[in-house]
């Protein structure tokens, strides 16, 4: 089993770019967001199977856009979903959102 | 040698019970058991699926509420009361997904 935080620290180190880029104002495709940064832990489609990550095909966007923000202004505190969403506007955080509960979900309202 | 230390501090050793989590479920179902159902307070949002979500990330949330780590007052007030053996039953509950 591969240990998540080896593969945090793989994701961190090859965003380095990414972080830079985020600073010049362009509100980018989610899909490429997605690709860049998310899939590393969550899976292109938001259901990677990763210890301790979050199942987030199929989740409800405003959740998950509000969780976003959560991360970026201190609310909610975890070191890798702080850095990465601290680079992300709101406008981009609504079409994450959007985009995850789109996908194939796994997820279900339980009864 | 650091990377075997984190390996261990993040694996999840505890069992939880499917069946005594749904003896536990009713202070969740009202607001999660209900498609599309939003919080009325401090903001508005919808409440998130729960039903299939990771085991691991389920345990982790929950107590992530009750020790004050997570601030959503209703999420708080609801773990407050749960033992660290109930947030495994109930994370097994709704997972779908018993560990051993």
């Amino acid at each position: 089993m591969f240990n998540r935080w080896v593969i945090v620290f793989l994701v961190l180190g090859t965003s380095a770019t990414w972080f830079v880029q985020a600073e010049d104002g362009v509100t980018r495709d989610a899909a490429q967001i997605v690709g860049e940064v998310c899939v590393g832990c969550h899976g292109v489609d938001g259901n990677a199977m990763v210890l301790g990550a979050p199942k987030l095909g199929g989740q409800k966007a405003d959740y998950l856009a509000k969780s976003l923000m959560d991360y970026k202004t201190g609310v909610r505190n975890n070191a890798v979903m702080s850095a990465f969403s601290s680079a992300l506007s709101g406008e981009e955080m609504e079409a994450l959102g959007k985009y995850f509960e789109s996908q194939n979900s796994t997820l279900s309202v339980p009864k | 040698m650091a990377f075997s230390a984190l390996f261990v501090a993040s694996s999840t050793f505890a069992a939880g019970d499917p069946a005594a989590g749904a003896q536990l479920n009713a202070q969740c179902q009202g607001c999660h058991g209900i498609d599309g159902f939003k919080t009325a307070f401090p903001t508005v949002y919808s409440v998130p699926k729960i039903g299939g979500q990771s085991y691991d990330y389920l345990v982790v949330a929950l107590k992530a509420y009750r020790d004050g780590d997570r601030t959503n007052e209703t999420m708080h007030a609801i773990a407050s009361n749960l033992s660290d053996q109930d947030i495994d039953d109930l994370a097994a509950y709704y997972s779908g997904d018993q560990k051993d």
